[in-house]
């Protein structure tokens, strides 16, 4: 293959990734001023299959299936961006102060970030929300944003020590630049574009895992529509009504595929070191 | 229909040779189906496919459903049992009489019966067992069902003689919930030792109970080599075990989607039987705003059950007035009160004090049907302006937190057990209900001196409970068995959810 094929071949999925997350994100966005039918609207017959009226046929209460997979579009990327926010902040803070800490305090960071990701994130996420009382919106994207935040302590950790042992890092401190400064400065931008990449990683482990937890009947409670309990209640008419379970399972495929295809496409543009140019 | 167990001249009434030969066609009927295939294999082991894993093996502490499906007349026995058929007949008394006064019951214990231990059936473990189910610390649901029993005394070996405070119509067929217990097993919620034909093998907390032939039961022997109840928390894994022939058998279907893929298969059989089984909304009477009749009325008219059901069982199920399903003998139509009827809800909430609704919690348990039928009650409740928050809990919690603790505004929850209207006739109850009216007639109707005046009482009750809207009664769950088309001869209508085995020929 030579390099200008490999090259195009990179762009079409970065495009591809765009449509599938952007034609998502659109659906998501829409759904707050436009629905086909009222989320709890029995508008239809029990299970119809996907026809004119119902483009992604109805459930056994007869409610809009595609409205009920727009509707989830808006928790899934609500809650991603949620966990992955807080993930950020816990994350990027403990994992800068860790880089900094004394030789310790920057061992027993690492030991605990490793200790918390050998706990599937989801485990760490039930566990959040049995020590609440119900099971909420805010407590699902409160959970999987603790249950990322080892994660990207981590990689944070790593990344600024990378950044630290540069010679610039040096000068400056030889200069006497104070550490707040060095952080926002010089730390800060250089990690920010691997960071995002990552980031752009959890997200879609964040969607997984917030379709898992409602899956189970720990997620958003009704009325919220979310793919992983659309999952859960078609399961029982996967056999007579097959449409229930493929389309949220397809929105959750494209969802996720088109995020990390971004986070590919994101980290060749970033990462000099697989520029191809 | 019961049939009537006091005789007026106190001749003792034999279980003789009528009883046994009407057993024997019954028995007939039910393996009538399989009468081509004579040649079943008496060693093959059924594997039964069921969504009730019991909590733990005794039926006094709270075990659930699942354990009366598989212990109820297969490990453990009663004195008398609550047929398929819905008779109720002798299983462990010879005979029995009746005073005139119907405050004394002697009973003549069958000979030759013995535990599974090994130890010779008295008149103590009897006496033991029926206090089980009595004592304080009980959680049975029937035990207020025999708190009027004053004294059990055993003369001899052979003889119980129970007295009443009070004349109890149905004290044998409440007797049939009382297992006859080894008064020296001691605690039996891990382990069993009954005088069932079958012996209890190995239980396998969270997946399988297994159970094999009692060599030593008193009656006829099983004619199969083995039970296995094994137990799934899904509808759809339970259906995927019977199609790929990991289970024989399932006890219960719990959707029409899945019976598609078994009604135009001939590989299979579908037999639809009388439920008992309800699906309910269950107030917590006690509590504002649910211990006014008006909301509760309001509410039950707010709701379109025949759509509900639609969604839910498609062609199948029934509807229900009220708690009493059409199996039982006080069964009347009550459909019509409290019928849907959304605007007049709204005017009652207004005319109770809330004509900008309410808001409450609805526990909802998190298996099949109910976290579907909670989404359809809050749609429908909206409308009317009630607000209904889903909190979803397992079947564990929902017995502590509702049913121990009382601690709740609304639940659902389903109701599986045959002539269960009793529960509204005790104030004590997890839903609270306590309308001083039925509590009377249900006690009176125990009081009855005939059947007709029980069956009198009772259907009264059942209008008033229908009228005080005491609870939301859903629907009816139709009762659909599968089995492989070689399996015969189980029962089909599982009344208080017993499931007999003894029966059940499975074909090579």
């Amino acid at each position: 293959m030579s390099r200008s094929n490999a090259r195009t071949g990179k762009t079409l999925t970065l495009w591809l990734s765009l449509v599938l997350v952007g034609a998502i994100t659109l659906a998501g966005v829409v759904s707050f001023v436009w629905t086909p039918f009222a989320l709890s609207d029995m508008a239809g017959g029990r299970l119809e299959a996907p026809n004119a009226t119902h483009w992604a046929g109805t459930d056994r209460l007869g409610r809009d299936v595609f409205t009920q997979l727009m509707i989830g579009a808006r928790i899934a990327l609500i809650v991603g961006a949620g966990a992955v926010a807080i993930g950020a902040v816990i994350g990027v803070i403990t994992g800068i102060l860790a880089a900094f800490a004394t030789r310790f305090l920057d061992d027993a960071l690492a030991a605990f970030f490793d200790i918390l990701i050998a706990f599937p994130t989801l485990l760490v996420a039930m566990l959040v929300v049995a020590a609440r009382e119900e099971s909420s919106l805010s407590t699902a994207i409160l959970a999987l944003g603790i249950g990322l935040s080892p994660i990207v302590g981590r990689i944070t950790r790593i990344l600024t020590k990378q950044v630290l042992s540069q010679d610039y890092i040096t000068a400056a401190r030889v200069c006497g630049t104070s550490w707040p400064v060095i952080v926002i400065w010089h730390i800060l931008p250089n990690i920010a574009p691997f960071l995002a990449v990552n980031l752009a990683l959890q997200f879609g482990l964040a969607v997984m895992a917030e379709a898992s937890l409602s899956y189970l009947g720990l997620g958003a409670p009704p009325p919220n529509a979310s793919w992983g309990r659309m999952l859960q209640e078609a399961q029982g008419t996967v056999y007579s009504a097959p449409w229930g379970a493929i389309f949220p399972g397809l929105a959750l495929f494209a969802l996720v595929i088109g995020i990390n295809l971004l986070a590919d496409g994101l980290r060749d543009r970033f990462d000099p070191s697989r520029r191809s140019a | 229909m019961l049939t009537p167990t006091r005789h007026p001249n106190r001749r003792p009434l034999h279980s003789g040779a009528v009883k046994a030969a009407l057993g024997a066609i019954s028995a007939l009927a039910l393996s009538a189906s399989a009468t081509f295939a004579q040649d079943y294999n008496p060693d093959a082991v059924i594997n039964i496919g069921s969504l009730y894993e019991p909590q733990n093996l005794d039926n006094t502490a709270g075990a659930g459903q699942g354990i009366n499906e598989a212990f109820n007349g297969n490990v453990y026995e009663g004195l008398f049992v609550l047929t398929d058929a819905g008779h109720v007949e002798p299983r462990l008394v010879d005979s029995y009489e009746i005073s005139d006064d119907q405050l004394t019951y002697t009973f003549t214990l069958k000979e030759g019966v013995t535990f599974h231990s090994g130890d010779p059936l008295t008149a103590a473990d009897v006496k033991n067992s029926i206090e089980r189910v009595t004592a304080e610390g009980s959680a049975s649901s029937r035990k207020r069902t025999l708190a009027n029993i004053e004294t059990i005394e055993t003369p001899d070996d052979r003889t119980v003689v129970i007295t009443l405070s009070s004349p109890s119509i149905s004290l044998p067929y409440n007797l049939s919930y009382v297992w006859i217990v080894n008064d020296d097993a001691g605690d039996i919620t891990a382990s069993a030792d009954g005088t069932g034909p079958y012996t209890l093998q190995e239980w396998r907390r969270g997946s399988a109970l297994a159970m094999v032939p009692f060599e030593d039961y008193w009656g006829e022997a099983p004619s199969n080599g083995g039970v296995m109840f094994q137990y799934f928390t899904d509808a759809t894994a339970q259906n995927n075990a019977l199609l790929t022939g990991a289970v024989d058998i399932i006890t219960s279907v719990q959707s029409p989607d899945a019976l598609s893929l078994f009604t135009d298969n001939p590989d299979f059989t579908v037999a639809e039987g009388a439920s008992t089984t309800k699906e309910l909304l269950a107030y917590n009477d006690r509590v504002a705003p649910f211990d006014n009749v008006e909301v509760r009325a309001a509410l039950a008219r707010a709701v379109d059950n025949e759509k509900l059901l639609q969604a839910i069982w498609g062609d199948y199920g029934t509807l229900i007035g009220s708690f009493v399903p059409p199996t039982d003998p006080w069964y009347v139509d009550l459909t019509d009160v409290n019928a849907y009827d959304p605007e007049s809800a709204r005017q009652m909430l207004a005319d109770a004090g809330y004509p900008d609704g309410f808001s409450f919690t609805l526990d909802t348990p998190d298996y099949d049907p109910h976290p579907v039928v909670a989404q359809f009650v809050q749609n429908e409740l909206a409308k009317v302006g009630v607000d209904v928050k889903i909190n979803i809990i397992t079947a564990n919690e929902w017995y502590t937190k509702i049913y121990q603790a009382q601690d709740f505004e609304a639940t659902l929850q389903e109701h599986v057990n045959h002539r269960d209207i009793v529960f509204y006739g005790n104030p004590d109850f997890y839903w609270g209900y306590n309308n001083p009216e039925v509590v009377e007639l249900i006690a009176g109707a125990e009081r009855a001196s005939s059947v007709e005046e029980q069956t009198e009482m009772l259907t009264e009750a059942n209008k008033i409970i229908a009228q005080d809207a005491a609870s939301m009664w859903l629907y009816l769950y139709p009762q659909i068995v599968v089995s492989k088309s070689n399996v015969t001869g189980y029962p089909v209508n599982g009344l208080n959810a017993q499931f007999f085995v003894s029966d059940i020929q499975k074909a090579d």
